[in-house]
């Protein structure tokens, strides 16, 4: 049987997707969460010095998408065809560049840096958040199965509710201009091997 | 979804008896796959780079920068490079790097050498990230400041961060290549990268040897070398 183990911080971030692949795989995985005080110690010990990390049977491997795709693929949540799973990575990819793009107003937001919160969420967060969350909803229309890609749920489909619960947890009713989006999230989060999750998780500020 | 956008969602399945028509030609073929990115290399050459490692014919359509606006509102995301599959549009350079290499054989033979693989290609993007404002700014793309103060804050750091990790990588690997026994498209990318970079600084990589012949064993893989030779000689 094939061991896997987590290691990341006790945050949802770029952890979150992970894990909640193996719950809706409903496959076991040791869920390392480290401390800030901790972490220093094992930073050496990471092939590329950050976390996550999904260890494989003994094996390390890095970067969040790498490892959200190696997961997904292996239970079926990637995408049925080559297509389809092409599609379900450039999703993820257009978030990576989502964040990338609206991060000096995150990292405000949640306290790591100093700066005009107001500010930045009118000048960097707002437009992002618009051209992303139109595209995705266009996606959502023009697939018509309630799902980003393909007729069930994918890691995709995680990023974006994952996102959206985060967002509306941070600055209520973050969404409440797309409601496909808010359906959208709705229906991941009704999936009872994932509503079961939700309810039992550990609490992470983000 | 993703579909090539010259018919909208609800007439999608009347079109679908006549667009299937049209791609079976009478010659039994399929449809080469067709790359729209602009012409250079940028996000776009290590796609280009798979296909003729690979031996495979693929359509190669470079955008000018003055036709490029009347096609941006075609593409699934507003941006290109994007790989047409018949009538199917993938957007982002990686989905459309990995899905080619992976039908080609380029991705990495098992499913963990293929997480490495993604592995290192998301590694060179943050890379990508965190020196964009020297890089686009050395590439006269953008202008956030002065060249040579950027070089030393923003790139010097970023830059022996990611080839210390992959000098450390090639060495674990042992095979000359960053995983498994031979080329992927991930060494590919960071390849073609190394080549601009070592245009706008040439002395720059000189504390990464293995990093220096890494490049060389690319470039030097044939189908590769040809390319390079033949290939439209663009600035970035």
């Amino acid at each position: 049987m094939v061991h896997y183990k987590l290691h990341y911080f006790g945050l949802y971030a770029r952890g979150e997707p992970i894990r909640q692949v193996f719950a809706l795989a409903g496959q076991e995985f040791e869920d390392t969460r480290y401390s800030m005080e901790e972490w220093p110690q094992h930073k050496a010990d990471m092939p590329f010095g950050q976390l996550p990390v999904l260890e494989v049977d003994g094996e390390l491997l890095p970067q969040s998408m790498a490892i959200l795709r190696f997961v997904g693929r292996r239970f079926g949540y990637a995408g049925k065809t080559d297509v389809e799973q092409a599609q379900v990575d450039a999703i993820a990819d257009q978030f990576q560049d989502y964040f990338n793009e609206f991060k000096a107003y995150f990292v405000v937001a949640v306290g790591f840096a100093p700066g005009d919160k107001e500010q930045l969420f009118n000048s960097v967060m707002i437009p992002a958040r618009n051209k992303m969350f139109q595209m995705l909803s266009q996606i959502l229309r023009s697939n018509g199965t309630g799902f980003l890609v393909g007729d069930s749920v994918t890691y995709a489909d995680l990023l974006l509710s994952i996102h959206v619960a985060g967002m509306d947890g941070l600055t209520p009713g973050f969404a409440n201009d797309y409601p496909r989006l808010l359906e959208h999230r709705q229906r991941v989060e009704s999936i009872p091997a994932l509503k079961h999750y939700l309810e039992t998780r550990p609490f992470a500020p983000f | 979804m993703f579909c090539c956008g010259y018919c909208t969602p609800e007439e999608e399945d009347s079109q679908d008896a006549t667009s299937s028509k049209k791609n079976n030609s009478s010659l039994g073929k399929k449809m080469p796959m067709k790359l729209y990115y602009f012409d250079g290399r940028g996000t776009g050459e290590a796609i280009r780079q798979v296909f003729k490692l690979a031996g495979e014919d693929f359509e190669d359509v470079r955008f000018s920068m003055d036709e490029w606006p009347k096609h941006k509102a075609d593409m699934p995301f507003g941006q290109i490079p994007v790989l047409e599959v018949d009538g199917m549009m993938i957007p982002q350079s990686a989905a459309i790097g990995r899905y080619v290499a992976k039908k080609f054989g380029l991705a990495g033979k098992t499913p963990t050498d293929q997480a490495w693989v993604d592995a290192c290609v998301d590694q060179f993007k943050d890379h990508y990230t965190e020196i964009n404002k020297w890089y686009y700014t050395a590439l006269g793309f953008a202008n956030h400041g002065d060249k040579e103060s950027l070089y030393k804050s923003v790139y010097e750091p970023a830059r022996d961060k990611f080839y210390d990790f992959l000098q450390k990588r090639l060495k674990k690997n042992g095979s000359g290549f960053l995983v498994g026994n031979s080329a992927t498209w991930a060494d590919l990318l960071i390849a073609d990268h190394m080549h601009t970079i070592l245009q706008l600084k040439p002395d720059t990589l000189q504390r990464f040897p293995e990093m220096l012949a890494f490049k060389k064993r690319v470039e030097e893989l044939p189908q590769i070398k040809k390319w390079i030779a033949t290939r439209p000689k663009t600035p970035f």
